[in-house]
């Protein structure tokens, strides 16, 4: 396992000279949305290069050897995902890009979205070209508005230059004799943008399908895995926005460039969100390994109040005590795995001390009984119905030491029963709390008060 | 594959589910959602069990355990559902650990939280699952201290099925049901986490097949709503019988108590209904108890019919007939009776000296393909379907197995347990091959929903359609408009059926109504290699054809007698609500009904004696397959009802005879002489019937006249003589339909839901006016009953008179 302290040459610095910034290079930039903004500074190069110079197994290779793992939550190395499409047999096959950023303490994907659409596009062309899939499926969370907007227009804007639609690409036969490239067709590529309709779990690959199918959003049985049987039951590869967006990079410079930063088990550049009470809350890019530390000091400005713990990546990660020990540790795939908790999104949010912590716990879980989907019982009964009770009870005094105990029991029991991993996400955190923060449910149930004030987040 | 559970090592087929190997090696799990015959969506998390397997290294070998020496197994990090698990070689299951035990104990304990627990005055307890479980596998105890769910409760889903929201525990076996067998997605969850609940549209639950969720739902959320409060399932009596509502034989299950029928539920038969029933068969037994039921004998003195007892009217008949030359008695049955009564049929009409013997309905072109039918199980992997009919109605059974074809899984092989819990070929909205069917009728049938191919040829013209069927066959073009579709849909269609290894053509009513027709049908089934499967009008149709329950003269058919005799004595036929008939009935020198109600034939007899419905007897019958299937009698109270062979007996101590077919054990005697057929050996499952014929008597064809008229008759699920005794079915139904195309119903000022009378073949009949874009213009639908056999008729729209009209909402 790789630590910063025992690899002291990993690049982990967004200030190591090695580094550029390369996701979000254009975003924040006011007109970078545009086809032309974005081809004047070398836009769809990479498209081109992958689509007339590299065959498909190529592409693959290239995203292999950059150790690319999907940037979703789940960090499945993309290439392999790409790898495991059955051979061609005259199906039509689906590049579905999962937009449906929802996990709370995430936010990179609306701004890859909104200021840099053409990089999704030409990411999606790429892994289309790869995995030979004719039809991208850009799958939007339905708060998006204005990604949505963007995207809809960047792909007006793609189909009238020919960067999408039949023929991608295609060129005229060019010079004479044995130095003649022959004409090549190109590439019949285009994408069908959907909007969600606000559903957490859509963000889960086959709810999408299912969703964007016009199904109820229920997570499919795996396997067949999308590969098998995705959209429509055709063979399908899904991936997020962020990894559709560094495979342009990879192809550009090639996937030796993206592996040489990072970790052992985690390479390139990551987008990490920070938010919370920071001083300067948002989205730094930051080579696989950063530590909390560079984050959050270095780049966030610190925290504006003393803290009490940080959740690594989105709601569903388990919160890690603050401390040295934690600030100091790189955020990587293994890394985090090691201390018990997941690098997930990488949406970083700070717990302030002034925050009561089961107060805090009672949101998350909140907002995971809203969208449980309901088809398994620990999910429908356990997450939506039964533990945001509990925390009701805690909260407005009436709690016993007794409820600490069958709370715990009861997260022991969804951990790891349910269908999907939605019940994981939420019974992980308050796992987590209880691990790290019993004492504070412990006061409040011996004092009927919490030890924190509780902020009032919701009208009446 | 060799496979391990709970220490039970086991050689199972690979595929199968790891909850079938629990099963398999006699071990348990819980489970609500898995299903027999549906698929595995591992939804309720009831059946987790600690799964491992050992796994195999680089070059090939197994990873072996450095202690043991054994391949070592690697237990998933997570318990594992098994419904959704399947076996792999070497896998080990453990269902009886503590980590399992826990989760099951949670998983009760989740399912629970959000039930209302009122199993004392729930319909479902003592036979539930949810309870069953709760006990083997719960805590007994609740920490859930807050309100539960509210919702609804008493939700008519439809006339026919009640919801209680509260106690459904999403398994979503009824969303998955109408989706996958009869692929009517009529059902669904709305909202979601733990809000979800099921609900329809507003059409409520438009499919044949609505009653199956209630066997199926694990909890007491579904029920019959002929059979809610009317006792608690340790009070019932189960009797496993045959279905007698049509010709498929399906299995059922007759709850009674107390000497009534209080409901019906689908038995199992893996080759005919699987767990399957349609709602005519489910719902239609309430006619049993109705309020017009005869019970005791009838004899007419001075003009009024007085009660007696069976010896009495028996003594009665027996003179009487001494008084009629016995060539002049005309015998019919209806074609429902068993092999037995008709055994007991010809007893009596050999006793009598008459060659006037029939069932009835009896289609001209018989029941019985020469050179074989093909079965249920033939058809359901069939390659080729071509249906003419509209089976859904006539035999509902036939419509599902054509579906299992169009979903393209092989019937599951059976373990111990049966059925397979979790069959791993099944999946959620799968594709279906729609592409395999074509569908012709001379209108819209449901069926046609489903099909790549439908043609809508003109009424009456079967025999036209399969010339040109078998003109194309041939190499030859057809007249125009007689295939009802395009010549590329049926070169397609007939194509097809050629080069299937399975085809089936499957002819209905409206072929068998003509001898030319089924001759021709039958013509191109050779021509292309398929196979027919009739569609007999009744329960029994195969088995009277088969034990010759036939006059010896055309003439002397069941139309003829009713002109020729002197004296009748009839079976559960009505053929008095023809004005005409009755009028003649009314002259005889001797009329005998056995009949279930006092009729209009009944109103006019000089003896009634009271008739055994199906559920009320014991005995035999012969399904469209050929296969020769156990009817028993549930312990019903039905007064004096007897069914034939009990007629034949009382008619033989009146007469100082013992007649064949006295007694089931008599008729079977009968049987296992003439037929070779032992039925007191059938299997648990019926067994096949001969090929050969009942002896003396040959089935001879009625005579034919060219099918015209303006009204089609039509087979109906319900069965149409006896809906206004059936109240359930009847509010669901909306009792009897006259289908009009919507412009002709608008010509005659007639709405949706109008009451008329309108004379069909001279009977006048009292129907609901239905205008519908399914029939064609000019046409007129009426459903068919025994005495009214499907096939086009005339009808007198001229004489339509306004009954009622329907109630308009503003």
């Amino acid at each position: 396992m790789s630590t910063v302290a025992d690899k002291p040459a990993a690049i982990t610095s967004r200030f190591d000279p090695r580094y550029e910034i390369t996701l979000y290079r254009h975003v924040g930039v006011d007109g970078a949305h545009t086809l032309e903004h974005y081809r004047a500074r070398g836009g769809y190069r990479a498209a081109e290069k992958a689509l007339t110079e590299m065959t498909p197994t190529q592409v693959i290779d290239e995203v292999k050897a950059s150790g690319l793992r999907g940037r979703g939550g789940a960090g499945f190395p993309a290439g392999l995902k790409w790898s495991f499409m059955p051979p061609i047999d005259g199906r039509q096959r689906f590049i579905v890009c999962n937009a449906d950023e929802s996990e709370p303490g995430s936010f990179k994907d609306r701004y890859l979205m909104e200021d840099d659409p053409h990089q999704l596009i030409e990411g999606m062309l790429i892994a289309g070209w790869a995995i030979q899939a004719t039809i991208g499926v850009l799958y939007v969370r339905g708060e998006y508005y204005v990604a949505y907007e963007r995207m809809r227009d960047a792909i007006a804007e793609a189909r009238a230059a020919g960067l999408l639609g039949r023929g991608v690409f295609a060129t005229e036969p060019d010079g004479e004799g044995d130095e003649a490239t022959p004409a090549s067709p190109g590439f019949d590529f285009d994408i069908i943008l959907h909007r969600g309709a606000g559903a957490y779990i859509c963000g889960e690959e086959t709810a999408l399908m299912n969703s964007f199918e016009g199904l109820r959003a229920n997570p499919r049985l795996k396997p067949p895995f999308p590969a098998q049987a995705g959209v429509y039951g055709l063979p399908t590869t899904i991936n997020n926005v962020e990894s559709f967006c560094s495979v342009v990079h990879i192809v550009e410079r090639g996937g030796a460039w993206y592996a040489s930063m990072g970790t052992d088990d985690s390479k390139g550049t990551k987008l990490y969100q920070l938010s919370g009470p920071v001083a300067r809350p948002g989205v730094y890019e930051m080579p696989m390994g950063a530590t909390f530390r560079e984050l959050i000091y270095d780049l966030g400005g610190g925290p504006t109040e003393p803290a009490k713990a940080l959740i690594p990546g989105g709601s569903s990660t388990p919160l890690l005590p603050w401390s040295d020990e934690t600030l100091d540790l790189p955020m990587d795939y293994g890394t985090m795995a090691r201390v018990g908790s997941m690098l997930g999104t990488g949406g970083v949010i700070v717990i302030p001390e002034s925050q009561c912590m089961v107060d805090a716990m009672a949101n998350v879980v909140r907002f995971y009984a809203h969208e449980s989907c309901g088809k398994c019982t620990p999910c429908r009964e356990g997450v939506a119905t039964w533990l945001p009770k509990m925390y009701q009870k805690l909260l407005a005094g009436l709690g016993t030491r007794d409820d600490l105990t069958l709370m715990e029991e009861m997260v022991r029991n969804l951990r790891g029963t349910a269908f999907c991993p939605l019940a994981d996400a939420c019974a992980m955190p308050v796992a987590a709390s209880f691990q790290h923060f019993r004492n504070e449910y412990e006061h409040l149930v011996d004092h009927g008060a919490p030890k924190y004030p509780t902020v009032s987040r919701w009208a009446e | 594959m060799k496979v391990v559970v709970d220490g039970v090592t086991l050689d199972l087929p690979p595929g199968t589910s790891a909850i079938d190997a629990v099963f398999a090696a006699g071990s348990d799990v819980p489970y609500f959602c898995s299903q027999p015959y549906m698929s595995p969506i591992g939804a309720c998390r009831m059946c987790l069990a600690k799964v491992g397997a050992p796994r195999k290294d680089r070059d090939g070998s197994w990873i072996l355990d450095e202690e043991t020496g054994e391949p070592k197994i690697f237990w998933f990090p997570n318990l594992m559902a098994t419904c959704t698990t399947a076996v792999m070689d070497g896998m080990v299951v453990d269902t009886r650990s503590e980590p399992v035990k826990a989760a099951q104990n949670g998983m009760v304990e989740f399912t629970l939280i959000n039930h209302p627990l009122d199993c004392p005055v729930c319909d479902k307890g003592g036979a539930c699952e949810l309870q069953d479980r709760a006990y083997e596998y719960g805590e007994g105890v609740s920490r859930f201290v807050f309100d539960k769910r509210h919702q609804e409760k008493h939700h008519a889903l439809s006339d026919l099925i009640t919801l209680d929201r509260e106690r459904c525990i999403h398994c979503k076996r009824c969303v998955r049901y109408f989706e996958e067998v009869p692929g009517d997605e009529v059902l669904d969850f709305i909202e979601r986490g733990g809000h979800t609940y099921i609900g329809t549209l507003e059409e409520g639950l438009p499919s044949n097949f609505t009653g199956n969720i209630t066997d199926i739902c694990p909890v007491g959320a579904l029920l019959d709503a002929t059979s809610r409060f009317r006792g608690r399932n340790w009070e019932y009596h189960h009797t496993e019988t045959t279905s007698l509502d049509d010709a498929s034989g399906s299995a059922i299950v007759v709850d009674g108590r107390t000497g009534r029928i209080e409901r019906i539920k689908a038995g199992h038969h893996p080759e005919i209904n699987k767990t399957w029933i349609d709602d005519g068969t489910r719902f239609g037994h309430e006619y049993a108890d109705a309020p017009d039921r005869v019970r005791r004998p009838l004899v007419r003195h001075d003009g009024r019919l007085v009660e007696t007892d069976w010896a009495d009217a028996m003594d009665y008949v027996a003179a009487r007939l001494t008084e009629v030359n016995g060539r002049d008695v005309g015998i019919a049955i209806r074609a429902d009776a068993t092999l037995e009564e008709g055994v007991a049929a010809r007893a009596l009409a050999d006793h009598i000296g008459t060659g006037q013997l029939d069932h009835a309905p009896r289609p001209a072109g018989g029941v019985i393909a020469a050179g074989g039918q093909a079965r249920l199980e033939e058809l359901a992997v069939a390659g080729a379907i071509l249906v003419v009919g509209d089976v859904t109605e006539e035999v509902p059974i036939v419509d599902l197995r054509i579906k299992d074809a169009l979903r393209g899984v092989t019937p599951p092989s059976l373990f111990d347990h049966g059925a397979p819990i979790a069959d791993l070929r099944l999946k959620e909205r799968a594709p279906r091959h729609a592409e395999i069917l074509t569908v012709a009728a001379p209108l819209r049938v449901d069926l046609m929903r489903h099909a790549g191919r439908a043609a809508q040829y003109p009424a009456g013209g079967e025999r036209a359609f399969f010339h040109a069927l078998t003109a194309l066959a041939e190499g030859e073009t057809p007249a125009d408009g007689d295939l009802g579709m395009p010549l590329e849909a049926a070169t397609a269609a007939v194509d097809g059926l050629r080069k299937a290894e399975t085809a089936v053509v499957v002819l209905g009513g409206w072929v068998l109504a003509s001898l030319q027709a089924t001759e021709a049908a039958l013509h191109f089934c050779r021509a292309v290699g398929a196979k027919p499967m009739l569609l007999g009008p009744m329960a029994n149709s195969y088995g009277l054809e088969l034990v010759g329950v036939a006059p010896s003269h055309a003439r002397y058919a069941y139309g003829g007698m009713l002109t020729g005799a002197k004296a009748l004595i009839l079976s559960q036929l009505d053929p008095a609500i023809d004005p005409a008939v009755a009028e003649r009935l009314d002259k005889l020198e001797l009329l005998v009904v056995h009949a279930s109600f006092l009729t209009a034939t009944a109103k006019l007899a000089d003896v009634v004696l009271p008739a055994a419905i199906g559920y009320e007897k014991d005995g035999t019958v012969v399904n469209l397959e050929g296969r020769m299937l156990p009817v028993r009698a549930a312990p019903v109270d039905a007064g004096e009802s007897r069914d034939l062979t009990g007629f034949v007996k009382a008619f033989g101590e009146a007469a100082g005879q013992r007649l064949e077919g006295r007694s089931v054990k008599s008729a079977r005697r009968w049987l296992k002489k003439g037929l070779g057929v032992d039925l007191d050996a059938l299997p648990e499952h019926g067994g096949w019937a001969p090929a050969k014929r009942g002896p003396a008597r040959v089935a001879v064809a009625v005579h034919e006249a060219p099918a015209h008229g303006g009204a089609l008759r039509v087979p109906t699920m319900v069965r149409a003589e006896v809906l206004d005794r059936n109240p359930h079915l009847r509010a669901a139904t909306g009792g009897l339909a006259l289908g009009l195309h919507p412009d002709d119903a608008a010509a005659l000022k007639l709405r949706s839901g109008d009451e008329v009378t309108v004379p069909v073949a001279g009977v006048p009949r009292r129907l609901v006016v239905r205008p519908s874009e399914a029939v064609p213009a000019g046409l007129a639908t009426v459903p068919a009953t025994p005495d009214e056999p499907v096939g086009l008729v005339p009808i007198d729209l001229k004489q339509i008179a306004l009954e009622r009209r329907a109630l308009e909402v503003a």
